[in-house]
């Protein structure tokens, strides 16, 4: 009863000098509440429409040809189950034109074909109110996207050309069922019946046609039908899923990123934590008297420590729990971001703080509170008595206790960090991750301080003692460095990451490189589409025509891998997904061989050149035999190279197998052609026209426009993960107001005896403005360097791109850190300033 | 009763050891008030700090009503000097966040008494301070502060009083107003009293001096 009471008493008294650590609390706290319930309530509302997700129960799909075999497979394995409810659909990116001549534009759009039982789930939902029927594609109708309105200039009503034939445009598509959120596209999508699909041409062989078959069955069969059809076909390039499959992705995606988001919470708290560590030292320091005083009434050192325990815990409790309204705060405004999303499910979530969210949030907080105030908090111990008679106070050299008590706490973190992650190697690795990074940014900051110690020289007054400040004893050097220096680290860092990609980018968009690229060219065309693009009037630069085949690994025989069959292959992860290949008798310029030798001519013996990722990834040597199925052919071909490919100017030949000529020259193969544009906007729009006008089988790629969408994902990349390191940063202010709060006591002592001895307020000003200066140029520099270490590793290892220094950006990074931390200082030591010097002494 | 057994203390300074009580062997019955005096640095609050147990000494026992306190813990030290020992310093030492009233409360508060809050008040109300009961330490004079503290200090009803120069930072009224407070409790209570001070009159109130000079007793 004593304690608690005493703990209500203590916080009454110092609240406010303990806020701003709360506050940080509350920061990392809000950022795991708001994160994991908005996670969570998108999560349910994709759960609840996992069905309609996939617009069906079961989906069968493949990217050839429906076989015979395969169609009597599925029909006879849904007679058995006695299915009867089933529609097929066909899925192909291609361009589309108006077919009004005068407008000169054309679009690369994702096509879907659907039979009249389309959507078996779900609803397409059509713009101002109109219903969807089938009826409405019938008949070379269409419905499409609004982007693809807005792009061709066109309205419904009007028609577009699909491959051969034009389309009317019938309506406007909301929301598809089917069609994820975030899935990767290539274009608007256009929907039309399946009956008028082979008129298009566009189902010519080779080109990238996605077949599916939606199914919808009973519950209870679900599992036996994907089962046998599995095994059906196994060996063959067709995949069945169901829309539980989806549900479990579905819910594995969200899990991760809710884990992963949460964790980047976690760090605020632990750097709430790191500073509710460093206050806690402070003020037992700075209670130390009141300590004594209550040893020499009676209290026990359990009894004291218990006080301040409830009280940090009381603090942490009131951060948790201001983090849940800021949480709440947040929430509250999504519904007014994603009003203007296209996915309409997005705006059915009902956006608010789930109980589960809010309660881990709150346990976290008060947890990590309790864990970081635990070790400081046993200085208690060492406090006697005896001081209010003689300030003798001696600390143990070596204390078991303490040491014991910190071995825990790391534990308790350990524990932590790996229930918010649910992994333990996750929580062990992000833990040691961080205590690296902590001890890497201490004793970088060590290094710089002693590196500037001989300042403390300086003639200058008010530098000599900023300097000197920085080294005192229960100086806030150390947490000042840690928080503003992570805040600095992750911005720099990310900045950085985001303008080397982007010179990357520009750098392959330079001049005279190809910025446009034609895929599905068939053979027959390569004749009149060299004397389409050779026309003086396209201004289309240099091109070439590169024959290209889709191929699949199924099995390898070597030194070190042997797969045997398809399923193993699968089990490879990305060496079973479709490789684009091609054959040549030469290396491109972007191409050097590390290993083996190239072929100088054709050969009837079937031979590969592998790109080094593959035999690094997958252990496969030169020398080994990897057997292919190009479009149903079998075929086996011996490793003779392997190529390292440089892939910043890949649009040269960025393959990963190529063949030697003589084998695949008379298979079914088409062409792509990488060529450079027109620059002009309207010549370009104008080129893509004729060229789709005169080839509407073939699609082309504007580089520049996946640009532009490149850019704008990385802005928003950028932007979500600089709002990460903004809180950061924002914690790293509040700790910096924190820590010049608690030292201030010192301060406004230290600043009453130098005026007495002749300061002027502007010395003193001054002296705060170094030390401040200092202190943030120091956490520039130390987030800096961490940031070009980041940069280095990540463009070294990740990205595989040449690292770029930014010097200026670092440069600049470091003055603005200076600048806001010698900003936040003096703003907070302003009463230091202000104080009278004999009020001040008296009071002490 | 206070036994002194041989009792010295001996710190470092600097490099060297120096001796600031030598070793001394007295008794102090059971309701006796003892002056201790002499000049600064003579080891007068030294003595009385071992006395308390809020200092252990080089050499020698203490024992209090028979138990050798010397042997006993910090945590055992605090429980007995919460049930048997009041302290007043110099420097007053109130808890500067906690009201008047709360500091006297404390101790009692600590032996878990359920009166505490009851008793704080009437010990407020003896040393004439009961309109101040909800000031802070910052907020009081020097007198009043002193007077806070010997309310704290009487909060358990201490067999012993320990007093360290309680009128050294006072004015004269308000050090004769303190030294009145305690000679009657002494008086009343048959609290044994030891006093250490500068002040010769005060001594001279005692029923028995004792003189030192460096450390040893003159």
């Amino acid at each position: 009863m004593f304690v608690l009471r005493m703990a209500v008493r203590e916080t009454r008294s110092s609240w406010r000098r303990l806020l701003f650590f709360f506050i940080c609390i509350a920061v990392g706290v809000g950022a795991i509440v708001a994160l994991r319930s908005v996670i969570q309530s998108v999560r349910d509302v994709f759960r609840q429409e996992a069905k309609s997700l996939i617009a069906a129960d079961v989906i069968i799909s493949t990217n050839r040809e429906w076989t015979p075999g395969a169609r009597h497979a599925i029909d006879r394995r849904l007679r058995e189950a006695g299915i009867t409810t089933r529609t097929d659909s066909v899925e192909t990116p291609t361009m589309v034109r108006p077919a009004d001549e005068s407008k000169r534009v054309s679009r690369m759009v994702e096509l879907r074909a659907v039979e009249q039982a389309f959507p078996l789930y779900g609803t397409l939902e059509l713009d101002g109110g109109q219903v969807y029927s089938h009826a409405l594609l019938a008949h070379r109708g269409a419905l499409v996207r609004p982007e693809l309105l807005t792009a061709l200039g066109i309205a419904v009503g009007d028609e577009i050309v699909i491959g051969r034939v034009p389309f009317t445009i019938r309506g406007v598509i909301r929301n598809e069922p089917g069609r994820r959120v975030g899935d990767f596209s290539l274009g608007p999508r256009v929907l039309v019946d399946y009956a008028d699909l082979p008129d298009t041409g566009l189902l010519t062989f080779g080109s990238r046609v996605r077949r599916v078959v939606l199914v919808r069955m009973p519950e209870h069969v679900i599992d036996a039908v994907v089962k046998a059809l599995r095994s059906d076909f196994k060996d063959q390039f067709i995949n069945t899923r169901s829309f539980r499959g989806t549900d479990d992705e579905i819910g594995k995606d969200f899990e991760r990123a809710e884990n992963y988001l949460s964790l980047v919470g976690l760090v605020i708290v632990i750097l709430g934590g790191i500073a509710v560590s460093s206050v806690t030292r402070v003020f037992v320091l700075q209670k130390m008297h009141s300590i004594a005083v209550l040893k020499c009434l009676g209290g026990t050192s359990w009894q004291i420590i218990t006080i301040y325990m409830l009280q940090v815990m009381t603090l942490g409790l009131a951060g948790s729990v201001l983090g849940v309204g800021l949480a709440r705060l947040a929430i509250a405004a999504i519904p007014y971001a994603v009003q203007s999303a296209p996915s309409s499910l997005l705006t059915e979530v009902h956006y608010g703080v789930t109980l589960s969210a809010a309660a881990q949030g709150i346990g976290i907080g008060v947890l990590v509170s309790l864990l970081f105030s635990v070790v400081p908090l046993l200085q208690v111990r060492d406090v006697k008595p005896s001081l209010l008679l003689r300030d003798d106070a001696k600390v143990p050299a070596r204390d078991w206790t303490k040491i014991t008590a910190a071995v825990l706490v790391s534990v308790g973190l350990i524990a932590l960090t790996a229930w918010q992650a649910s992994s333990l190697s996750i929580g062990v690795a992000v833990c040691t991750g961080f205590a690296a990074l902590a001890m890497v940014l201490i004793g970088a900051g060590r290094v710089l301080v002693k590196a500037i110690a001989p300042l403390a020289q300086a003639p200058l007054f008010p530098l000599r003692h900023a300097v000197l400040h920085l080294s005192r004893p229960g100086n806030q050097t150390r947490v000042i460095l840690l928080a503003v220096g992570l805040g600095a680290f992750f911005i720099v860092g990310v900045r950085s990451l985001q303008s080397s990609l982007l010179e990357e980018f520009s750098l392959q968009s330079a001049e005279n490189s190809p910025d446009m690229f034609l895929l599905d060219v068939q053979p027959q065309q390569s004749g009149p589409m060299a004397t389409f693009l050779r026309a003086p009037t396209r201004s289309a630069g240099n091109f070439r025509l590169i024959p290209v085949l889709r191929a699949r690994v199924t099995g390898i025989s070597g030194r070190e891998t042997t797969i045997e069959n398809l399923e193993d292959v699968r089990a490879r992860g990305s060496l079973a997904r479709e490789y684009t290949v091609t054959y040549r008798v030469g290396l491109e310029p972007n191409e050097q061989i590390v290993e083996g030798q190239f072929w100088d001519g054709p050969s009837s013996e079937a031979e590969v050149s592998i790109e080094r990722g593959l035999h690094e990834r997958f252990q496969i040597n030169v020398g080994d035999t990897v057997r292919f199925d190009i479009l149903g052919r079998v075929v086996n071909a011996k490793v003779s190279s392997v190529r390292q490919v440089d892939f910043r100017d890949s649009r040269a030949g960025g393959f990963m197998f190529v063949f030697r000529p003589g084998v695949l020259d008379d298979a079914p193969h088409t062409f792509i052609a990488p060529l450079k544009g027109p620059s002009d906007v309207q010549a370009r729009a104008r080129f893509q026209h004729d060229l789709v006008e005169q080839f509407p089988n073939v699609s082309v790629i504007d580089f520049r426009e996946i640009l532009i969408t490149v850019r704008d994902v990385m802005s928003k990349v950028t932007l979500a993960i600089s709002v990460v390191g903004g809180l950061v940063l924002f914690s790293g202010a509040l700790i910096l107001v924190g820590a010049v709060a608690m030292t201030k006591f010192q301060r406004v002592y230290e600043a009453a005896i130098f005026k007495t001895l002749g300061a002027t307020t502007t010395t003193i000003g001054t002296m705060l403005l170094f030390e401040y200066g200092v202190l943030g140029m120091l956490s520039g520099t130390v987030g800096s360097l961490g940031a070009v270490a980041l940069t280095w590793g990540v463009s070294r290892y990740a990205l595989d791109i040449p690292w770029r220094p930014f010097l200026g950006e670092h440069l600049m990074s470091v003055g603005v850190t200076a600048f806001m931390v010698a900003a936040i200082g003096v703003a907070s030591s302003l009463d230091v300033l202000r104080n009278k010097p004999l009020a001040t002494l008296r009071s002490e | 009763m206070i036994e002194l057994r041989n009792v010295s203390k001996t710190v470092t300074s600097g490099t060297e050891l120096l001796t600031i009580l030598h070793p001394l062997t007295t008794t102090i019955p059971r309701g006796q008030f003892v002056a201790v005096v002499g000049p600064s640095g003579s080891g007068k609050s030294t003595l009385l700090g071992l006395l308390a147990g809020l200092d252990s000494p080089t050499t020698g026992a203490v024992v209090i009503d028979g138990v050798d306190i010397t042997t006993l813990s910090e945590d055992e030290l605090a429980r007995l000097r919460g049930q048997k020992i009041g302290f007043v310093f110099q420097f007053f030492h109130l808890i500067p966040s906690l009201t008047a009233y709360e500091n006297v409360a404390v101790p009692m508060e600590l032996r878990g008494r359920a009166d505490a809050g009851t008793r704080a008040h009437a010990l407020l109300e003896d040393v004439g301070l009961t309109g101040r009961a909800h000031h802070y330490p910052s907020q009081l004079s020097g007198g009043e502060q002193q007077r806070v503290a010997l309310a704290r200090a009487l909060a358990n009803v201490p067999p012993i009083l320990l007093a360290d120069e309680p009128t050294g930072n006072l004015d004269s009224e308000n050090g004769r107003l303190i030294m009145e407070l305690l000679t009657s409790i002494h008086r009343t209570r048959n609290t044994t009293l030891v006093l250490v001070t500068h002040d010769k009159e005060l001594a001279a109130l005692a029923d028995v001096c004792i003189r030192m000079r460096d450390g040893r007793v003159v």
